[in-house]
């Protein structure tokens, strides 16, 4: 039988190592976790829209009502951005090539004529596969459920597709930056949640340009809602708030995308994986 | 003409090469050619034969030298995959795929469609005897299995060279006798195979061209036989331990025809020095069935071993 | 002259009584950490902000007009909530393979083999989370505690707080035992670290978002027992003797905590064995 002599090219190679990743990341332990991680706010919504439903005051605050989309939008901002978002970048990016490692798997993968860096795309693509189809559907059912409570599907609708886009973004960012992180640390989950616990905060809490060394600054231009204030950091942080315009924004989250997505495959290509004996 | 060059370029060259994980040296100043044809690896745990063939295989940089592989070098080379199957040591696999997806998807990389891949995959199974377990997950799969269906995911492709780390660990006496036989089949079909092993007489029953590798370095190369005359120069030490030791050690000394060189007694057993070492292990057995000179409890070789051979290589 | 005997010679020396074997295993895992680079660097990180305090005692001993910076009891409670971040962090790293290495190298089956019973290896584990976490919490506040009197010069801070001591005491055990717990008996879940440090975050981080959101929506604090390190805080805020931060009774928060430990420790009965029974 004649074997193909060249290799495919590098996109159509991450597709293939897309296609052999999606199914095992899919049903890992750690997707079941993200799923009932985002499961969580689902459930909050429908009990409280039960709640609601049987007049309980539940959307109340200081005595006065809140509309069906200032709350999905708190649970957007609260729940999803600042909460699932980066976490699953964290957990999913920094695991791209560290998972094969620990499972001693990469070797067949290293072994065929693909780049490695086409492996680690793969593998990224595979992770915005099963984030964006474990989280966008918990978003829109969340919507679903919360929205109608003293507002109009049909009005927030334009706000639920920024909302999507938003955390499709957010996702594709903060997983290219774990993934460097990933590729080049070698405690990648300490390093990761330093950057987003602590440096994105204390960098967001400062006057001047350090903030632009964050994505979350970037992110935050593309909000719909309000954003409200839960602690002191966020406070001070939104006393320093400065959103950047759409367009610079977009621009700047595709810069890092790519940028740190390049950085990734190159750091990828040069290292040795010594499999632990 | 042609095919004499062909055969006569060495399908993996190293050159003055080293590698060292921080303090620990894996391999020290190693320079070897490798033919063509079926070469065996063989060292004790630890010798360096992983770290040269995880060298050979590009998934390491040397720390000094170079290395070529089918004449180019390997490092960061993603194309001469093409020509090069692996078969790792490690028991790894992504347990929830069944053999024949796990196999179709992997030669994917190659560049084949998806029809193509399924054809090879299947072949490749078929090749290692794993058609009727080709549809169940290789989670279930037993030891035997997951060593085919690593194979078969090392020469899916058809490749020139086939690199084998430990192909026969774990495996049961058939599996092996079944896969010690591929590996000559593949031999004579014309592929190039390095394989490695701790057990001599394994890989003796694959080739005649070995390489001996010990503490990172190479110590022979070449013709098994050469390298079994050193062995038979050096007299065997084996251990019998006897209900009557003294019974069986009268037996030997009247019936020298084995070469016994040298005698001692040790609490309940005799320890013979031997120069015709197989011939002696026939001899005991037969005496062993007999029953005539009591019973023979045990019969070992202290250094019927590699470890043995290096130490008087290294002497 | 005599011939000595080679072989194999039974150990006749002394042993230390049954029940230490703990210590073995504490001492192998504190010096396993203490031995590399990088883990020091974040021991001494997780004294800046001792040092910080220290300073502050210090200009408040000697600089009378800055009263501003003037410690009180509220201070070491302060410190202790800053040093929440550190514990984390060193739960994370230390705590997240101390059993789940074990497992991934079939460890626990030699442990277990050895006449070492399954409490004296837990406990053993748990001492190496406990000593670097009481290292980032109650050593230094009991240190600033001195420190302060040091600079003062006289005992007046303490006489007038003598409550302090046992309040940081008490506060900083209840941090790192439901740190050391909850973190041992995820990773006796798993043999990946890295997936018991993830489980940690995820566990720690997901109900401080839920309490986040659902505070947003409902303005209450009562349902801060949703939040881990909301109970926590709660606590603490009244063992030092402050207002409580959430409406949530203390009472709750307290049960909710001591409620994980049980869990922890009903999970680690269950997962630490020599073998695993499948039916």
């Amino acid at each position: 039988m004649a074997t193909p002599s060249t290799a495919p090219g590098y996109l159509p190679s991450a597709l293939r190592v897309f296609d052999l990743s999606v199914g095992e990341m899919l049903w890992s332990r750690r997707t079941i976790f993200m799923a009932l991680i985002v499961g969580a706010p689902v459930l909050i919504a429908i009990v409280l829209r039960l709640l609601d439903a049987l007049g309980a005051p539940v959307f109340q605050v200081n005595g006065m009502q809140v509309a069906g989309p200032t709350v999905f939008g708190m649970m957007i901002w609260f729940f999803y951005l600042r909460f699932t978002v980066p976490v699953l970048g964290v957990f999913y990016g920094t695991s791209l090539i560290a998972d094969e490692v620990e499972d001693k798997t990469i070797t067949y993968l290293f072994t065929r004529p693909v780049p490695k860096g086409a492996v680690l795309l793969g593998k990224y693509l595979a992770y915005m596969a099963c984030t964006v189809f474990v989280v966008l559907p918990s978003v829109v059912i969340v919507y679903l459920c919360v929205v109608p409570m003293r507002g109009s599907l049909g009005g927030s609708f334009l706000d639920l597709l920024k909302d999507l886009t938003l955390l499709v973004i957010g996702l594709a960012v903060y997983g290219a930056v774990f993934a460097v992180i990933g590729a080049r640390f070698k405690r990648p989950l300490l390093v990761g949640l330093i950057f987003i616990f602590g440096w994105e905060q204390v960098a967001l809490a400062f006057p001047g340009y350090l903030k632009r060394f964050t994505v979350a600054y970037y992110l935050q231009a593309l909000v719909p809602h309000a954003m409200p204030n839960d602690n002191i950091v966020s406070m001070i942080q939104s006393f320093f708030r400065e959103n950047p315009s759409l367009p610079e924004a977009l621009f700047w989250l595709f810069a890092i995308m790519l940028g740190f997505l390049w950085i990734a495959a190159v750091s990828v290509e040069r290292k040795e994986y010594v499999l632990e004996q | 003409m042609e095919a004499v060059a062909t055969v006569s370029r060495p399908i993996v060259s190293a050159e003055h090469v080293s590698k060292w994980y921080g303090q620990v040296i894996g391999l020290n100043d190693v320079s070897v050619s490798v033919p063509p044809g079926v070469t065996g690896l063989l060292g004790p745990n630890g010798a360096g034969k992983s770290t040269f063939m995880k060298l050979i295989t590009g998934q390491l940089r040397p720390s000094k030298g170079a290395i070529k592989v089918l004449g180019e070098p390997i490092w960061r080379n993603p194309k001469i995959y093409f020509q090069i199957g692996f078969c790792p040591e490690q028991d790894a696999f992504y347990e929830r795929m069944t053999g024949l997806e796990w196999v179709r998807a992997l030669v994917r990389l190659n560049g084949l469609g998806e029809k193509e891949a399924d054809d090879a995959a299947r072949a490749a199974l078929a090749a290692v005897d794993l058609m009727e377990a080709a549809n169940k997950k290789i989670g279930a799969y037993s030891k035997g299995m997951r060593q085919r269906v690593k194979m078969a995911q090392a020469l899916v492709h058809d490749p020139q060279l086939l690199i084998l780390d430990e192909p026969l660990s774990g495996m049961d006496p058939i599996g092996r006798r079944k896969t010690i036989r591929l590996i000559r089949d593949w031999g004579r079909a014309g592929k190039s195979i390095i394989v490695s092993s701790h057990i001599l007489h394994e890989i003796e029953s694959m080739t005649s061209n070995i390489l001996l590798i010990n503490n990172g370095r190479i110590l022979a190369e070449g013709n098994i036989h050469q390298i079994r005359e050193l062995i038979d120069k050096h007299p065997h030490s084996v251990y019998v331990r006897a209900q009557d030791p003294r019974r069986v050690a009268r037996e030997f000394l009247e019936n020298p025809e084995d070469d016994v060189r040298s005698m001692r007694f040790e609490a309940g057993a005799v320890v013979v020095e031997t120069g015709r070492p197989d011939a002696f292990y026939a001899r005991v057995t037969d005496m062993a069935a007999t029953g005539e000179f009591g019973t023979i409890d045990e019969v070992t070789s202290p250094d019927d071993n590699l470890q043995a051979v290096f130490q008087y290589l290294v002497k | 002259m005599p011939i000595h005997d080679q072989s194999y010679r039974h150990y006749g020396g002394g042993r230390a009584p049954a029940g230490r074997s703990w210590l073995v295993i504490a001492w192998a895992g504190i010096w396993t950490f203490l031995r590399k680079r990088a883990f020091l660097g974040v021991l001494l990180g997780t004294q800046i902000p001792f040092v910080i305090r220290a300073v502050q005692m210090w200009i408040s001993a000697n600089y009378p007009q800055a009263s501003m910076v003037t410690p009180s009891a509220e201070t070491f409670r302060a410190f202790l909530e800053q040093q929440s971040f550190w514990v984390f962090v060193i739960t994370v790293y230390v705590g997240a393979g101390l059993i789940a290495n074990d497992r991934r190298a079939n460890a626990l089956q030699i442990y277990l083999s050895k006449p070492l019973m399954r409490s004296e290896y837990i406990l053993g584990k748990l001492a190496v989370l406990f000593s670097f976490l009481t290292i980032v919490t109650l050593v230094p506040a009991l240190l600033l505690l001195l420190l302060k009197v040091l600079f003062d010069g006289n005992f007046t801070f303490l006489k007038n707080n003598l409550f302090v001591i046992p309040a940081i005491t008490i506060s900083a055990l209840l941090q790192v035992l439901l740190a050391s717990f909850t973190m041992l008996a995820l990773s006796s879940l798993s043999k990946s670290a890295r997936y018991v440090g993830i489980l940690y975050v995820g566990i720690t981080f997901f109900t401080s978002a839920i309490y986040g959101a659902l505070y947003a929506i409902t303005g209450s604090t009562r349902i801060s027992w949703i939040s881990i390190g909301a109970n926590l805080e709660q606590v603490v805020d009244v063992i030092f003797r402050l207002k409580p931060r959430y409406a949530t009774p203390w009472q709750v928060s307290l049960l909710v905590i001591i409620g994980l430990i049980v869990v922890s420790i009903s999970v680690l009965e269950r997962r630490v064995r020599g073998v695993e029974v499948v039916t």
